[in-house]
């Protein structure tokens, strides 16, 4: 479109962007209402960013492997035997003597993208507007596990007890309190952070600002909001040539999915 | 070590079933739409109410076992009332799959009334216009399961192959072939059903021989057309292992599983490949050629007759035990 065509329609948006922001300003009152209405405009224009999107940040420099996490996780949400909403997973890598144990906490990503939203039949499944928690409406799931097929990072089960779909929502009740979630309270070697990733003012913000974060599977497009510092992907299937390498994961029954 | 399955055999009848129930309906509506006034319908008359009548069945008995497969079956009225806006755009495939569902067996089920024997079944006038209707009706509603049924059978795989997470499952080719075996597995039952029917007094005694010989002309269409789908259906396994190769990554470690070695190999093989789609493509080629080539009656000893359609069912079966359990045991490969 060519800029003479569309500027009576652009104009109007200008416009009501306009309106908009004065009105945040009314009503914010205080300084951070400008600011405010600068997130607004932002938000509509990525459609992202400014939002709040709670996350974590697991620096694996500082994780011992302890497992406190896990043992929080399961009193705290009550997670029935035989299914996990968080765990570590250890990784063995190497030759004797140059051999080395590596820890990996896992736990849902809060993706941006979730693909278990989009499989859901029943909507049952969706991504919080006001934090960007992924939760699951246990009146409404059907327990079909599309979303648990769905999720690439095998973060899903199906509640043994309940029957609904089930996973980590980061202690949605303790976040709504203001509290942090249950495996970051425990965390021997602080090596959880937890916060809103959008807000340039967190601690979590600025430290995958300032550190080379990656975050799991990432080609997969899910955009997850946990991220990692120091994390080695490496696994069974993708190890390089003379490697050595083992994972131990949550399932210590069953196989690991190759 | 064992593995850890979400979804097992419910699951897989209930693709197995989708498909056969959908396939039987495209044969049957195909049949009817083929020539309505014609000798053809004439003779394949019967077909075309087989596949009627077989079509809805399948279609709700895999329901009812997806159904009891979920964690909360009371609750599956929530698929289609949840939230009825957000359904319409949602994109779930299962959710798209339940609405075609309801319609393929609300139109299917229609179809197959057409084809009662009304006068029969009703005496006076009443039979009579219940009879000229289903003649009226019957080629629309042809017209719309024909379509219905192959969104059927599609939406089996893209159910599978929406899901990027399992690598086996996300391919191209996946809906080609559930489609091709959704058919050839439909016309099995068909074929099964007729000469089930068939094995009258007054054939030989071993072998089905009746005496109309444009039943024997309808039979060798129906076999030929057989033949051909599971040549189809070889071809496209082969696109379906070539296509994974290709992409590398996860869906050549997938792949694997299937391939010699790997631990649905024996499953694969010898289930889906030998007995489903080799042996049957054998006998019944063989009995075609001896037709087509060397001009013999087209005929053959009971048995045989009966034991294609029903290994084509088998390896309909293995096929999809073989995808939905090879799907699950692979993934992404990497941390
Ligand atoms: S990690 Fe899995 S369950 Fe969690 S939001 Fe992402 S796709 Fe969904
Ligand atoms: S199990 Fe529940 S949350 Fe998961 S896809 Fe099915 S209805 Fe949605």
């Amino acid at each position: 479109m060519s800029e003479g065509s569309d500027s009576p329609v652009s104009r109007r948006k200008f416009l009501k962007k306009i309106s908009q922001g004065a009105a945040a300003v009314a009503t914010g009152g205080v300084a951070g209402g400008a600011m405010h209405a600068a997130a607004i405009q932002s938000s509509a224009d990525t459609g992202k960013q400014g939002k709040v999107q709670y996350g974590m940040l697991i620096d694996l420099r500082r994780c011992i492997g302890c497992q406190a996490c896990t043992v929080a996780c399961k009193a705290e949400a009550d997670v029935p035997m035989g299914v996990t909403r968080s765990w570590v997973e250890y990784a063995e890598k190497g030759l004797y003597p140059n051999v080395g144990r590596s820890f990996l906490p896992r736990l849902c990503n809060q993706c941006s993208e979730p693909h278990c939203v989009r499989v859901c039949p029943t909507g049952a499944t969706y991504k919080r507007p006001q934090d960007g928690i992924v939760v699951v409406d246990q009146g409404v799931c059907i327990g079909c596990l599309y979303c648990a097929q769905a999720c690439p990072y095998d973060m899903r089960y199906l509640n043994p007890v309940t029957r609904f779909a089930d996973k980590c929502d980061l202690c949605i009740h303790r976040v709504a309190k203001g509290l942090v979630p249950s495996c970051v309270n425990t965390c021997q070697g602080r090596a959880r952070i937890f916060g809103d990733v959008n807000d340039p003012t967190s601690e979590i913000h600025k430290l995958i600002a300032r550190n080379p974060v990656s975050v799991i599977r990432e080609t997969y497009g899910t955009q997850p909001n946990v991220y990692y510092i120091g994390l080695d992907t490496t696994d069974e299937n993708t190890k390089k040539p003379g490697q050595y390498v083992r994972v131990t994961t949550n399932k210590a029954k069953s196989k690991k999915r190759t | 070590m064992e593995h850890h399955l979400m979804w097992h055999w419910p699951v897989i009848g209930y693709l197995f079933l989708a498909g056969l129930g959908a396939g039987a309906i495209a044969v049957s509506g195909i049949v009817v739409l083929w020539d309505p006034a014609g000798e053809f319908r004439h003779r394949a008359e019967l077909v075309a109410r087989l596949g009627a009548f077989i079509g809805p069945l399948p279609v709700i008995i895999g329901t009812a076992l997806l159904i009891f497969e979920l964690g909360r079956p009371y609750r599956a009225l929530n698929l289609l009332t949840s939230n009825f806006w957000f359904m319409l755009f949602n994109p779930s495939p299962m959710n798209w799959g339940s609405w075609f569902i309801l319609l393929f067996f609300i139109f299917a089920t229609v179809y197959a009334l057409t084809f009662l024997p009304w006068k029969a079944l009703l005496r006076g006038e009443r039979g009579e216009r219940l009879a000229a209707r289903s003649e009226r009706w019957r080629s629309p509603m042809a017209v719309i399961c024909v379509p219905l049924a192959i969104a059927m059978a599609i939406y089996t795989a893209i159910l599978l192959a929406a899901v990027p997470a399992r690598p086996l499952w996300h391919t191209p080719v996946l809906w080609l072939l559930f489609t091709v075996s959704a058919i050839s597995t439909g016309l099995s039952a068909i074929i099964l059903v007729q000469r089930f029917m068939f094995r009258k007094p007054g054939a030989v005694r071993g072998a089905v021989r009746r005496e109309d010989p444009a039943f024997r002309v309808t039979e060798y269409y129906l076999v030929s057309m057989k033949v051909i789908l599971i040549i189809a259906e070889l071809v496209v396994i082969g696109l379906f292992i070539m296509f994974a190769h290709m992409t590398i990554n996860s869906s050549k470690f997938a792949v694997q599983t299937l391939l010699p070695g790997g631990e649905m190999a024996t499953a694969f093989w010898v289930g889906v490949i030998l007995v489903g789609l080799l042996l049957p493509a054998f006998i019944e080629g063989f009995y075609l050629l001896r037709t087509a080539v060397l001009g013999h009656e087209f005929e053959w000893p009971y048995v045989i007759n009966v034991s294609a359609p029903i290994a084509i069912l088998f390896g309909g079966v293995m096929l999809r035990y073989v995808i939905v359990v090879g799907g699950q045991i692979t993934g992404p490969i990497g941390i």
